[in-house]
């Protein structure tokens, strides 16, 4: 009877076994998981244009229209964001008449230069020193926009990321990540 | 019961079941090329049934295996075998049972994955390379999360999972291997809620790199309030978690590889990569790290071909990451409960084979001695 009992056990285990099936449950101390995984996994796409730059994996190439070089959907905890990236030559019709266009997009009054400047938010990338600039209106949380201006030698760089009010708030650590990694590759 | 093991310890049996190993082997390697090393592997090799032109049921690699470890520890049952003469044969079948049960431990018990580590930073966990994982984590706690996690052979279709932590229950709806997230051309309906409102997971074909295929869930939420109750969407590798606030308390949705936590901690201390001379390809990189257990760190270096060996894992230093904050090693991590059986099986099959020599030596001296006679 033992030989039998053995010999069934062999081969029961070797089927009835999955150690993945389950539930588990545990406890961790508090952190957060957005910042801990967003850059967990990195990725630098070379651009026709010659442009690479890191971004998270979660960003998803999206079409835009022909002026942009690149276009991500941007997922955020209650939805997705849009951002783009322009080159425009020259300074792109300049610092002032972009901030107060983007602006008047989401019912913003427009600003004279000293206040938009006062508003900037300096940071540095391979390239260069660029300014962000974060468009809120509280009265219209829809939409709201994380902009980066980066001035190179002949063209301007132009970075815009279109979320809901929540979302911009979610994501600007990673779009600050993103505009400080952008490089340019004169060989491509 | 005589009868029985006399049948299922036949010799053709093992026969026909290593050809149709063999013949597994060469359909697999085949299929690598269309659909790639994992899917292959899964397909044929660790499957209990294979799908012959979708139509014709065939054993699979591990039914096969089943029924070859079978045969070879029947014979062990028989009464005739256990004789002194007969010993290195007795032997030899042990190591080939001991090799397959340790190919058996292997395919149900071992796991692999990566961890991560920037430098100067340090982590706790391994990310499978192929599994994902549900985590619902309760964040209304003060000091802890609280983490349900309901593991990828729940998240199938038509599932429904629920657990006593949880006061509501999830329904999953669609789950994608591997998937893209589309913006709806039209408005959704009210049911869809977070990052489905606006936008749809399309499921994609299968890559044949496994690791670049991106898994994603529909899933419903219900019996929670009207306002969480509804449609929501999650992909791997989505930055923000889904969020909802039930019943007053706080939850995120994550989906994300399969995340076991060890007990002990890595911290990178430095990440050094050497440069075949006057070109961008790396000759070898090194992770000089701390690995820290009850609080206690060791310092150590893991390089390429010199792994780190801990509590029955093995880091291996895999590949690198160079970002603008910085450096971050890559370590490939693997558990495997069976890493010493193929060791120890090949060691008794060895002493086997040299025993049934030695004890049919004389035997074979005799017959020659007498062939030369005549």
């Amino acid at each position: 009877m033992t030989k039998q009992i053995i010999l069934l056990f062999l081969v029961f285990l070797m089927l009835s076994c999955d150690s993945n099936n389950h539930i588990r449950t545990y406890h961790l101390p508090k952190i957060h998981h957005t910042n801990n995984e967003t850059f967990q996994t990195k990725s630098q796409k070379p651009q026709l244009s010659g442009f690479t730059w890191e971004k998270p994996d979660s960003w998803i190439p999206s079409q835009g229209s022909s002026m942009r070089i690149a276009s991500f959907d941007v997922p955020f905890s209650t939805g997705m964001g849009d951002l783009s990236v322009m080159e425009l030559g020259g300074d792109g019709g300049g610092l002032v008449a972009n901030v107060n266009r983007w602006r008047g997009q989401i019912g913003l009054e427009p600003l004279e230069e000293s206040e938009i400047r006062a508003q900037a938010q300096p940071g540095e990338s391979k390239i260069g020193p660029y300014e962000i600039f974060q468009l809120i209106n509280d009265s219209n949380s829809d939409t709201a926009m994380l902009t980066a201006i980066l001035p190179m030698n002949n063209s301007t760089l132009y970075i815009k990321l279109t979320a809901s009010k929540d979302g911009i708030i979610d994501l600007e650590k990673d779009f600050k990540t993103f505009c400080s990694s952008i490089k340019h590759d004169t060989n491509i | 019961m005589k009868l029985i093991i006399k049948r299922i310890s036949h010799p053709k049996i093992f026969v026909y079941t290593v050809i149709w190993l063999m013949v597994l082997t060469v359909l697999g390697t085949l299929a690598q090329r269309n659909i790639g090393l994992y899917a292959s592997q899964q397909k044929y090799f660790s499957s209990y049934i294979i799908w012959l032109g979708d139509i014709i049921p065939a054993p699979g690699g591990r039914i096969t295996m089943v029924i070859m470890l079978v045969n070879l520890a029947s014979m062990l049952f028989k009464h005739n075998i256990w004789k002194l003469k007969k010993a290195g044969i007795i032997i030899v079948h042990l190591g080939a049972v001991l090799l397959f049960i340790g190919s058996g431990v292997t395919a149900i018990l071992s796991s692999e994955g990566n961890m991560v580590i920037d430098e100067g930073a340090q982590s706790n966990y391994v990310d499978d390379y192929h599994n994902m994982e549900l985590a619902i984590i309760n964040t209304s706690r003060e000091n802890l999360d609280e983490y349900t996690v309901f593991d990828q052979p729940l998240l199938k279709k038509g599932n429904k999972l629920s657990h006593e932590s949880l006061d509501f229950m999830i329904e999953i709806m669609e789950y994608y291997n591997n998937c893209k997230v589309q913006r709806r051309t039209e408005p959704a309906d009210i049911k869809y809620k977070g990052m489905m409102k606006n936008f749809d997971l399309v499921e994609l074909n299968l890559e044949k790199e496994n690791t670049q295929n991106r898994s994603g869930i529909i899933y419903k939420i219900e019996n929670s309030n009207l306002t969480n109750d509804g449609i929501y969407g999650l992909i791997l590798g989505q930055s923000v978690t889904q969020t909802a606030t039930i019943n007053n308390q706080n939850f995120e949705f994550l989906f994300r590889k399969k995340r076991t936590y060890l007990p002990f901690s890595i911290e990178l201390l430095d990440f050094k990569k050497v440069l075949h001379a006057g070109t961008g390809i790396a000759k070898s990189y090194s992770s000089e790290i701390n690995l820290i257990e009850n609080g206690i760190p060791r310092r150590v270096l893991i390089q390429m071909n010199e792994p780190l060996r801990h509590r029955g894992y093995t880091f291996f230093q895999s590949s690198f990451i160079e970002g603008p904050e910085g450096e971050a090693t890559v370590l490939a991590a693997v558990k495997n409960y069976g890493r010493l059986f193929p060791y120890i099986s090949s060691i008794v099959m060895s002493i086997g084979l040299f025993l049934h020599l030695l004890i049919n030596l004389p035997k074979l001296l005799r017959k020659n001695i007498i062939a030369g006679k005549k």
